[in-house]
């Protein structure tokens, strides 16, 4: 199943300035329910994302797509 | 989603900041020193005004505010921060400043004690700075492009610096080397080892990050950065022994500057964003100079009748200095500076107070009317080289305007961030 099969919400930030995508990303799992993941797509690794996740108790995979799209998959981790 | 917004490796608002807020008044100093000496500063590269101007520039402008971008990209870029970020800046950015000032006064009395004491001040700056950056590059591997060029590019600067000192005790200690061949060398370490090598691995993360462009390509990021080491390494070393290759391998420097140039600003022709800011002209503006730059040097180094102008080593100083890396590094500050207190004020709201829109921190239109008066101060200054008697001292005047209204702005966030965070502070202990 693809990341985009298992996300519940989609944020798609690869045309978005900061701080937009870290905003849309805090506001997209402020929305998650239990079980549910988040999926992020960049441009780039967001390397300050990862360690705001690792310090709240989430957990996320990163994948490099042919056309050069990072997409994270995000979800809490249990 | 209060803890969310803590950031571990952040470093401290001030350490960065009291670089880039401090940087532009070396840029002001260059003016105001162009304004006091007038037309007798432009007689050529060597005069002691055009050393000191070129330094403020240089060791001042330039160095400042890439030392405050590689503290502060480290962590963005690499995931891995330097120890002790705040007293690495302190540290480094007094060291700097002082051993810059004493330069000045080398270069301006030719006094030996000021070049000696200079020495001293740089080399204990390098050494922080290089041992704090270095022990956070060690700790990842140099696997991306961008970590590649952060990596030699710290080491162009240790080169740039090193050259700098033997300079600096050449004329303080009276040592009978060959200053200008190690001028020569020194200032395209400084350039192309320290300047272009930082700025592509910047560019790699700042350029689709804040100008919406495609992707740098591949190719360019992997082989760039050690591609250009290389050949300056060559070089440096052909030129030391006099070997006819030097000004094939001086081409091949060129060429891949151009390269790297080009390539940026077909980027930027593609940014997806509808309006052009004040950062993404600057970058234009910023690149063509530096094109126009290259293009100087190469019909200098053919053509004997302008290579022997003295106006050409300035004209090509002014398009380089002030017209690309000046431009660029200015863009740049225009959105790592809101964003960085942006981000900061996020961080102390604790998620219970929201940060002001980044447009609020720094207006567009206060940035875009510096930009203006920053494009006709390189105007006048590269007017100035063919006209000293006329416009030299308007030159002088007009990057004096441009550089402090650029303090201005800066510190116009600053403020905004002060106000600001009284505000979360207040609210903060109001609903405790």
């Amino acid at each position: 199943m693809s990341a985009r099969d298992q996300a519940a919400v989609v944020v798609d930030a690869r045309q978005m300035e900061p701080p937009e995508p870290f905003v849309k990303t805090m506001e997209g799992l402020d929305e998650l329910k239990d079980g549910e993941k988040l999926l992020l797509m960049l441009y780039r690794e967001p390397h300050p994302l990862y360690r705001t996740l690792a310090l709240n108790g989430y957990t996320y995979r990163a994948s490099t797509e042919p056309d050069g799209t990072v997409e994270i998959l995000i979800w809490k981790a249990v | 989603m209060q803890s969310l917004l803590s950031f571990d490796q952040a470093p401290p608002l001030a350490g960065p900041l009291r670089f880039f807020l401090t940087a532009p008044a070396f840029a002001a100093g260059a003016g105001l020193l162009l304004l006091l000496l007038g037309p007798g500063l432009l007689a050529s590269r060597w005069t002691p005004g055009a050393l000191a101007f070129t330094h403020l520039l240089t060791a001042g402008f330039m160095l400042q505010t890439m030392v405050g971008a590689l503290l502060q990209i480290l962590p963005v870029a690499t995931g891995a921060g330097v120890e002790h970020p705040l007293g690495v800046a302190r540290a480094v950015h007094g060291l700097f400043t002082g051993g810059l000032l004493l330069l000045l006064g080398g270069f301006l009395s030719f006094r030996p004690l000021y070049f000696q004491a200079a020495v001293g001040l740089f080399a204990a700056g390098l050494l922080i700075f290089l041992w704090a950056a270095g022990r956070a590059l060690a700790r990842v591997p140099a696997s991306s492009p961008i970590q590649w060029a952060l990596k030699l590019a710290a080491a162009g600067l240790a080169i740039t610096v090193l050259l700098g000192l033997v300079l600096a005790s050449a004329l303080g200690f009276s040592l009978p080397w060959p200053l200008l061949q190690i001028t020569g060398i020194h200032l395209s370490w400084g350039l192309v080892g320290w300047g272009v090598l930082l700025l592509s691995g910047v560019a790699y993360v700042v350029v689709p990050m804040f100008l919406l462009t495609p992707s740098f390509p591949g190719w360019l990021s992997r082989i760039l950065a050690p591609g250009l080491f290389l050949a300056l390494a060559l070089w440096s070393g052909a030129e030391a022994a006099g070997l006819a290759l030097a000004p094939w391998l001086g081409g091949v420097l060129m060429a891949g500057c151009g390269v790297f140039a080009g390539v940026t600003l077909w980027l930027l022709v593609r940014s997806k964003r509808a309006r052009l800011d004040a950062t993404h002209r600057y970058w234009r503006l910023g690149l063509g100079s530096g094109l126009a730059a290259l293009t100087l040097l190469a019909l200098g180094l053919l053509m004997p009748s302008l290579g022997g102008w003295n106006g050409w080593p300035l004209l090509f100083g002014v398009l380089i200095l002030v017209g690309g890396f000046m431009s660029v590094i200015s863009g740049m500050l225009y959105k790592i500076v809101p964003f960085l207190i942006w981000l900061h004020l996020q961080n102390a709201g604790q998620g219970q107070v929201l940060a002001p829109n980044m447009k609020k921190i720094m207006p567009e239109s206060a940035m875009g009317r510096q930009m203006a008066c920053h494009a006709a101060a390189l105007a006048l200054l590269a007017a100035a080289v063919l006209w000293p008697e006329w416009l030299a001292r308007p030159a002088g005047a007009a990057l004096l305007v441009s550089s402090l209204w650029l303090m201005r702005n800066l510190i116009g966030g600053v403020q905004v961030y002060r106000r600001h965070l009284q505000t979360i502070r207040g609210q903060l202990a109001a609903s405790s």
